[in-house]
């Protein structure tokens, strides 16, 4: 400071002293404040860092524990910092019961901790992480020792300092056993297929993409791993039936008809098969798709065959079972006639052996001889036309017409044995379908019956009567028509009924008849039936009624059809 | 009925033939008669019964089957009204199995068509001179 002279400035010395103190004050005082305010604004600065940090914290934490899967961090030695709700829902524990215990001892089972172990201490000591950046599925381990499937994804965390990782954790039990189900019902479906032969695919029309099911492979015989074309099934399918497939797969590219066919394969080896192949169009999002099954139906084609050939086969035996019957009835007939033939002769020797020899008796013998030797043959070729190769045949006749046919052939037999015909023949009777021979042999043999039951009537006129009628007895058939034979013969008792109908009982005289059981199977071979009931008097109705246009048989005077005869089923 | 033959004093036994066949019964009269019988002929069994001659029937030639009563039922029906008339059997059936069958039950013989006439005389015999 430098003195000043003037006792006065002095005290002007002081006051610049003050003055400049008080300004260096002012001065240092300003400077703190603005120190002051800058750190003030740093602190705010730092307060501000400070809450958006904590509100960053906040809505991790909020992402962490809204989280539905697990989320758990571990530090360098395998503890656990961090587990989040999600965790402690799914394993059972609380935050706090975890906190700082391994992993490992935590949720991986018993079993794999070791394993768990090792592969943590491989890593860290050589970075080499097998189980780092992908999901993967484990066994874990909840609180109450229950094991479950998880799907697990583990990230290292990206900082600075000893490594730490996050591990995301799925509980994909649920998803697991959908898988199985899954697997198990397309494993049934495969059986399935492979079970019923069928294998099934779609058709993709524009790219004609073809996918198959194993089956569809195993079928056509075509190797897993090739690409089923058209080109290639071409190849598997019978020469002859090739075009009528192509056909088909056209009109369905033209059109969206449903698919329904049935053709041959044929495999490289030559063997045969029938499949039969059915598909549905399906155009929804403008794909427009057949998808189809197609099934192997060779062994059903198979055994349809064998069981009609063990039909004809049985049809074969019936048959010579029914000629040994029919035999031993032709034998019968013919036996008659031959009993004649013998009879005659031998009384024709004794005749001319007597002294004088007896001519006229000779010679009525011999008569006899060849009438009986006619009728023999008479019956033979009756028989012969009956049961012959040739198929008898079907024709629209009337019944009435042949009825009086029949009549007229039979009028001077019938008048022989004193018997008077009263014929009721309907006018408007339908025509019917039928072997006009055959019925006018059961005709003939319904006479012969009613006569012969009358052939000892004495006490009442030999009535007999012959009707026809149409037949609407039948509820489910009105289309029929009705011959009845009534006699006022001696009649039978209702036990023997069956007996009637039985092969030799009613084997008839000279050789011309055929039998009740012969007419029976006649009649039924036209799809009807005959019977037998006693009247209300004496004597007894024949009765058959057959359909006028059975099923199987179609009238055509063009195209006779085939009545089964004798000779065919049996 | 010829119970006599021109000329003859002797008394032919009687056989009836019960058959339904024709051809059965226009031959053997003239048999039966060479074999020195007499015979009438029936077309049914019923014939037979309503006739006259059941009790002068010394022997019966019997067919089988028969519409209406057959022979078995005719043998059984002249049991019950004990005729004991001796019946042989005729059968244009090819059947063996009846013929043991129809003896065990009194039948003298059956006799499958055709049958000679030495088997039907023996038969006869039998008939008339049971053993």
């Amino acid at each position: 400071m430098k003195k000043t002279t003037a006792p006065i400035s002095l005290a002007g010395e002081l006051d610049q002293q003050v003055a400049q103190q008080t300004a260096e004050l002012a001065a240092a005082n300003a400077e703190l404040k603005k120190q002051l305010a800058e750190r003030r604004l740093v602190e705010e600065k730092l307060q501000q860092e400070e809450r958006e940090l904590k509100r960053s914290e906040v809505r991790k934490a909020a992402i962490v524990d809204s989280a539905l899967d697990c989320i758990v961090t571990i530090d360098h030695e395998g503890s656990i910092t961090e587990f989040n709700p999600a965790a402690e829902r799914t394993f059972g524990y609380r935050r706090d019961e975890v906190l700082g215990r391994p992993l490992a001892n935590v949720i991986v089972p018993l079993s794999l901790r070791e394993k768990h172990r090792q592969g943590f201490a491989r890593y860290l000591a050589t970075g080499e992480a097998r189980v780092l950046g992908k999901r993967i599925e484990m066994t874990a381990v909840r609180a109450d020792g229950s094991e479950f499937p998880v799907e697990l994804a583990i990230t290292r965390i990206p900082l600075e300092g000893p490594p730490s990782f996050t591990g995301y954790l799925r509980d994909i039990t649920e998803r697991k056993r959908a898988e199985h189900e899954l697997r198990r019902s397309e494993a049934f479906l495969a059986e399935a297929q492979h079970l019923s032969r069928i294998g099934s695919f779609s058709w993709r029309v524009a790219t004609d993409e073809i996918t198959c099911s194993e089956q569809l492979y195993r079928i056509f015989q075509i190797d897993r791993d090739a690409q089923v074309t058209f080109e290639l099934i071409g190849t598997r399918i019978h020469p002859e039936d090739l075009s009528v497939f192509q056909e088909h797969i056209e009109r369905s590219r033209r059109d969206r008809s449903d698919v329904q066919l049935e053709f041959r394969l044929q495999m490289p080896d030559g063997a045969v098969k029938y499949v039969h192949v059915a598909a549905h169009f399906r155009g929804d999002h403008g794909r427009r798709e057949y998808f189809g099954a197609v099934q192997d139906v060779t062994e059903r084609r198979l055994s349809e065959e064998a069981l009609s050939k063990a039909r004809s086969d049985l049809a074969r035996v019936a048959r010579v079972t029914s000629l040994g019957v029919l035999t031993a009835s032709i034998a019968h007939e013919v036996n008659q006639p031959l009993s004649g033939i013998v009879t005659n002769a031998s009384t024709c020797l004794r005749m001319l052996a007597t002294d004088p020899p007896n001519v006229d008796g000779a010679r009525e013998t011999a008569r006899r001889t060849i009438r009986d030797g006619n009728r023999a043959s008479e019956v033979i070729t009756r028989l012969r036309a009956l049961y012959g190769k040739k198929s008898p045949t079907a024709q629209s006749m009337d019944l009435n017409e042949a009825a009086r046919e029949v009549i007229a052939l039979s009028l001077s037999e019938l008048q022989k044995n004193r018997v008077t015909l009263r014929p009721e023949l309907a006018p408007d009777l339908p025509l019917v379908t039928g072997d006009r021979v055959q019925l006018q042999q059961v005709i003939l043999n319904l006479l012969r019956n009613a006569s012969d039951a009358m052939s000892t009537i004495e006490d009442r006129p030999r009535d007999l009567l012959i009707r026809t009628e149409p037949d609407d007895t039948d509820p489910n058939n009105h289309d029929r028509v009705r011959l009845s034979v009534s006699d006022v013969g001696i009649g039978f008792e209702p036990q023997a009924t069956s007996k009637l109908f039985e092969a030799f009982y009613t084997t008839k005289n000279e050789g011309m008849g055929i039998g009740l059981s012969v007419s029976r199977s006649i009649i039924e071979r036209h799809y009807g039936r005959l019977w037998a009931t006693p009247n209300n008097g004496p004597g007894v109705t024949f009765s058959f009624s057959i359909p006028c246009n059975p099923e199987g048989l179609t009238s055509d005077a063009t195209h006779a059809s085939r009545i089964p005869s004798a000779s065919d089923a049996a | 009925m010829e119970l006599r033959q021109e000329g003859r004093a002797v008394e032919r036994p009687l056989v009836s033939v019960v058959d339904d066949d024709e051809s059965v019964r226009e031959s053997l009269p003239d048999l039966l008669g060479e074999l020195g019988f007499a015979a009438r002929t029936f077309s049914s069994a019923e014939e037979f019964l309503t006739s006259d001659c059941i009790d002068q029937t010394g022997c019966l030639i019997l067919d089988i089957a028969m519409p209406g009563m057959s022979g078995p039922e005719l043998q059984r029906e002249l049991k019950l009204r004990r005729h004991e008339i001796p019946i042989i059997f005729i059968t244009a059936s090819t059947d063996q199995a009846v013929r043991p069958q129809l003896i065990e039950q009194g039948a003298t013989e059956c006799l499958f068509k055709p049958f000679s006439d030495t088997a039907l005389l023996r038969a006869i015999n039998s008939a008339f001179h049971p053993k």
